[in-house]
């Protein structure tokens, strides 16, 4: 399989990803096989169906909310091609030493990732609708919707620091200091 | 220090009276037969003897423990450890000089080691690890407490082994399996050494649950080891075949994951049984103990690894047996057991050190020294191997100096001393060179390495431990990476630990939860809800606290004496006071389910050093959060009629309970008597299955039924602030100095905060209680204002003066100096809530197009 999608890809753009994403020929191959299985109709990119199609992404309650940021933020037309699909994932790569940090994993790009995740109307600020939906995934079941609103209330509380009712990124991030969200937001990508 | 002498003195005279007292008894048995006649009272030591030991060793242990922690600057120095086993040798030094060591009760002997001492701190341990750090690092923990054991049993046993051929041992023969026996028990990291070590130098979770999980898990590979290098002298070196070793080999996967399993099996027995116990909650706590003590001993009986059992039994049991029990019981469970385990930690160093004093020793130079050094080396070597082995798997890598502190965190224990002292004197001739050689061994890493450890981390600054107080944010986004990282990892198709604990995570709730709990979640984030419950009651339990001398307890007077001409204007200023006042006092029972009081009166007993840390910090940013609910509870009001109908109910019933209480009780009761019976009132389901018809009937029957249940509260909340309470004191003194300052300080804070609170909530009584329930208006006095709910209470700014000056110890405990360069005289009380409530009406405009744009 490695050698198959080795083939396919240009060795021009495969440097050219390595260099700026930091990942190894090895693993952007490996990532490369991955799309071309999850591209079941090998058309060079993913839809959203792709990838609803994987089962863990299927059942995760956020799982919807996250393709769609993937795919409004960084694919285009509800589609995502193989770069994009590699600058995505560069995000999560993890950066321990200064020099394999490059733009895309630094712990700010991951934060806003996380940030985008709330942030759907891009107005760089939670407000509280926003809060609410993403805590109706999370929660979901019966829960009333009174008492999902007084954890989004109290969640605002929290991190508004200057009482607009809604988080801006900088409190976001303020908040946040304490969780290692930079070994959180990491994985290891197999080579 | 002084007290601690004092201690010592006392430990020593107790040594002597016990020693006077065992001796007189014993010669009254060789006297000669008296003449039989009735006695008013026998002395009957015989009959109490053992116990009464017993007894009186749990005593002096946790007399001991309390006197080394009056002297601080010896605890800070010294682990508990070293201190405990010091006093052990001192009082063996008494007891071997006064004989008693024959005594069966006075020496550590590995039975009561091992079936009475260890299994509640392995439990304790169990019970409260943590699992997401634990399971994160399996890995890399299973390679150390399996190869790493292994490798260094067989490292250590050979290289002893094989410097006996050197003059060095002074020419004592030591045979190969004796070694090697003597190795598998002390090479095996000791999880009690090394619990009572980290909890005193708080590293970070990750190097903790490496070294801690190393020692407990390493227990199945010595258990293994030791029984088979036993049996393998047993059988003797000439006559071992191969298939022996291939069955020592396969005994270590029965005897791990016998272990395991059974625990497994007794824990979900045991959750499935605390399914039942509704109607006898006493019983709860026991439940645990005992299925978990039993998993031990039925794992001790078929000979597989008992640490194994309990310890995931109790891994079982912690997580669904705190969704069963009550959560008194809960507080309880937890309670017992850090008191068992601490108990029995004392006295096995105690123990220990006693156990040192003793005959049966021969000292070997060459050796002890040669087994230290080794212990050392390989310690070391072991953890660089495979430590960087592991960091080929692991996201977070170990760095050097993690390791460094692994190798240095690798204690020996109470338990390889009492292998030590089971082996059999007939088969391994040189029994008592390994004795002292464990001892020497222990004593070296408890003290030394114990004692250093903690200088070491912060030599090296390690990365340590941080306390978190709960955060709905912190929370909630750490779900969302959970889940974001669990879709990427699934999409990128390099399965890791977020889709297997995804994985996990969906088992646990389709299955487990289902079977195990009386009550399944239908919920997908439950450990959400409960992080949100729990800050809620942290700040419930702080506005309590705060508002406790915010009320007014002896003003009834006043208030009927309230000047005419000064009513109008003074109920105006009062009521937007009182209506925060009841707000400050009731911000988080308002929204049902999530708020149940009640029960977290046993988590804040427990939490309370936590909370009020908590609660001091956070003074003032909790106050938005109340408002939130009152806000909250405000559009329920107007979305739906039931609720709304709710809300005034609890409220008017709160009102009505309110007065009462004024009058009867003194200050601090009032205000917990009312959170504690409005919750009552304010039960979910009881709230669900109300009807507007039910809401009419008159709040004095809801006041009825209550009065036990109100008392009992009272007394339930009663102890539990006053430490803290001392606490803060001890620690804000300058609010002591001038209670009247922090009063304005408080008062001002609170002032503003709840009049922010109370706005949304009176702009919904004014219009929802004019037009929907124009029954109710009826019976209010129009002198009050426009709010009907506050016709029993018509406060004045006097009341709120006098409660002030009134209480001032209250608010000197609780203010605390976060406003330092607040104006320290005495404010002008009328001035304040003349501002306030011009600040109520000024927030209550747009309190009302903000309420107004939400509905």
């Amino acid at each position: 399989m490695g050698s198959n999608a080795s083939i396919m890809l240009q060795q021009e753009d495969l440097q050219n990803i390595c260099q700026q994403t930091g990942f190894t020929a090895k693993q952007v191959q490996r990532l490369y096989s991955r799309f071309k299985t999850l591209d079941k109709r090998d058309c060079g990119f993913l839809t959203r169906e792709d990838l609803l199609c994987i089962p863990e992404v299927n059942i995760n309650p956020l799982g919807e909310r996250l393709i769609d940021v993937i795919m409004d933020d960084y694919g285009e037309n509800n589609k995502i091609n193989f770069k994009q699909f590699i600058f995505l994932l560069a995000k999560f790569r993890r950066g321990r030493v200064k020099s394999s940090t490059t733009e895309f994993n630094t712990r700010d790009s991951k934060l806003r990732f996380l940030f985008d995740m709330y942030d759907r109307n891009h107005d760089m600020k939670i407000d509280r609708e926003e809060l609410l939906q993403v805590l109706k995934m999370m929660v979901g079941g019966n829960i009333h919707d009174d008492q999902i609103a007084t954890i989004a209330d109290h969640t605002i509380g929290e991190l508004d620091s200057d009482g607009d009712k809604s988080i801006t990124f900088e409190e976001f991030c303020k908040t946040l200091e304490r969780i290692d969200a930079d070994d959180k937001m990491s994985m290891k990508f197999l080579s | 220090m002084y007290q601690n002498k004092h201690s010592i003195f006392l430990i020593i005279l107790l040594g002597f009276i016990i020693h006077k007292y065992y001796c007189k008894e014993q010669t009254y048995e060789h006297k000669p037969n008296k003449p039989l006649r009735f006695h008013v009272a026998e002395f009957n030591f015989d009959h109490v003897s053992d116990v009464y030991a017993i007894t009186l060793w749990i005593l002096l242990g946790s007399l001991a423990k309390i006197g080394f922690h009056l002297s601080h600057r010896l605890t800070e120095k010294f682990p508990e450890s070293c201190l405990l086993i010091i006093l052990g040798l001192i009082v063996g030094g008494l007891l071997y000089v006064t004989h008693l060591t024959e005594q069966k009760a006075y020496v550590l002997n590995s039975d009561t080691f091992f079936l009475f001492l260890l299994p509640p701190i392995i439990l304790e341990a169990g019970y409260f690890m943590p699992n997401r750090p634990f399971f994160d690092n399996l890995g890399t923990i299973l390679l150390l407490a399996i190869v790493n054991t292994l490798f260094n049993t067989i490292c250590i046993g050979l290289t002893l082994w094989g410097f006996q051929f050197t003059p060095l041992y002074g020419g004592t023969q030591f045979e190969m399996l004796p070694c090697l026996v003597f190795a598998a028990l002390i090479s095996a990291v000791d999880p009690v050494a090394v619990l009572a070590t980290f909890s005193e130098i708080h590293v970070n979770d990750m190097l903790y649950i490496v070294v801690f999980g190393e020692s407990l898990l390493n227990d199945a590979v010595s258990v293994v080891l030791y029984r088979m290098f036993a049996s393998f002298a047993n059988i003797g070196q000439p006559n071992i075949i191969v298939m022996d070793i291939v069955l020592g080999c396969l005994s270590f996967f029965v005897v791990a994951l016998g272990g395991v399993l059974i625990g497994i099996i007794f824990g979900v027995i045991g959750c499935f049984t605390t399914k039942f116990t509704e109607h006898t909650p006493v019983l709860e706590p026991l439940i645990v103990l005992v299925y978990a003590y039993l998993a031990y001993l039925t794992s001790e009986m078929v000979s597989v690894s008992g640490i194994l059992a309990i310890t995931f039994c109790g891994m079982v049991m912690k997580q669904y047996v705190s969704f069963n029990i009550s959560k008194k019981s809960d507080a309880t469970t937890e309670y017992v057991l850090k008191m068992l385990s601490s108990i029995m930690e004392t006295i096995i160093f105690m123990f220990m050190g006693l156990s040192t004093v003793s005959d049966s020793h021969s000292w070997n130079t060459g050796f002890v020294f040669m087994t230290i050094l080794l212990c050392l080396v390989f310690r070391v070597i072991g953890i660089a191997i495979f430590a960087n082995i592991a960091n080929c798997w692991r996201l977070l890598e170990l760095t050097r100096i993690d390791m460094l502190i692994m190798s240095y965190g690798g204690l020996r224990g109470a338990i390889a001393f009492a292998l030590a002292l089971v082996l059999d004197e007939a088969k391994i001739a040189r029994k008592k060179e390994f004795v002292t050689a464990t001892i020497a061994v222990v004593f070296f890493t408890v003290f030394i390495q114990g004692i250093t450890i903690g200088p070491l981390v912060k030599l090296l600054n390690v990365r340590r431990k941080q306390i978190e107080e709960p955060t709905m944010s912190a929370k909630l986004t750490n779900r969302m990476m959970d889940h974001v990282m669990t879709c990427l990892e699934e999409i990128s198709g390099s399965g890791g630990s977020n889709s297997l604990r995804d994985r996990v995570r969906n088992l646990d709730r389709n299955y487990f939860k289902r079977w195990l709990l009386r009550e399944p979640p239908d919920r997908k984030d439950i450990k959400l809800l409960q992080t949100f419950k729990k800050i809620n009651t942290l700040t419930a339990m702080r506005v309590h606290d705060t508002a406790r001398g915010l009320v007014p307890s002896a003003s009834t007077a006043t208030v009927q004496q309230g000047i005419p001409e000064h009513h109008h204007l003074r109920s105006h200023s009062a009521y937007g006071n009182v209506s925060e006042l009841i707000a400050a006092n009731l911000p988080e029972n308002t929204v049902p389910d999530l708020m149940s009081y009640e029960n977290h009166e046993g988590e804040h007993h427990h939490n309370d050093a936590e909370m009020h840390h908590f609660l001091d910090t956070n003074l003032y940013s909790a106050r938005p959060r109340a408002a939130i609910h009152l806000r909250n509870q405000d559009e329920t009001g107007s979305s739906d009629d039931g609720t709304h109908a709710r809300f005034e109910k609890s409220y008017h019933h709160r009102d009505q309970r309110y007065l009462p209480t004024r009058l009867e009780r003194e200050l601090p009761h009032g205000p917990k008597t009312i959170s504690k019976t409005v919750h009552n009132a304010n039960r979910p389901i009881a709230l669900k299955n109300l009807s507007p018809k039910h809401t009419r009937s008159p709040p004095t029957t809801h006041q009825q039924p209550n009065p036990r249940s109100r008392s009992r509260s009272i007394a339930a909340h009663q102890h539990s602030p006053i430490p803290s309470g001392q606490r803060t004191k001890s620690i804000s003194k300058d609010s002591r100095i001038s209670p009247l300052a922090s009063t304005h300080i408080e008062n001002e804070g609170t002032g503003r905060t709840a009049a922010e609170r109370s706005r949304p909530w009176r702009h919904l009584s004014v219009t929802e209680e004019t037009g929907a329930s124009s029954s109710k208006t009826a019976n209010i006095p129009l002198g009050n204002g426009n709010d009907p709910n506050l016709h029993h209470l018509p406060l004045t700014v006097a009341d709120f003066g006098g409660t002030y000056t009134k209480s001032p110890e209250y608010m000197g405990e609780y203010a605390t100096t976060t406003k330092p360069e607040e104006p320290s005289s005495r404010p002008d009380v009328r001035d304040i809530f003349n501002k306030q409530s011009e600040d109520v009406s000024e927030q209550q405009d747009d309190g009302s197009t903000e309420s107004i744009t939400r509905l």
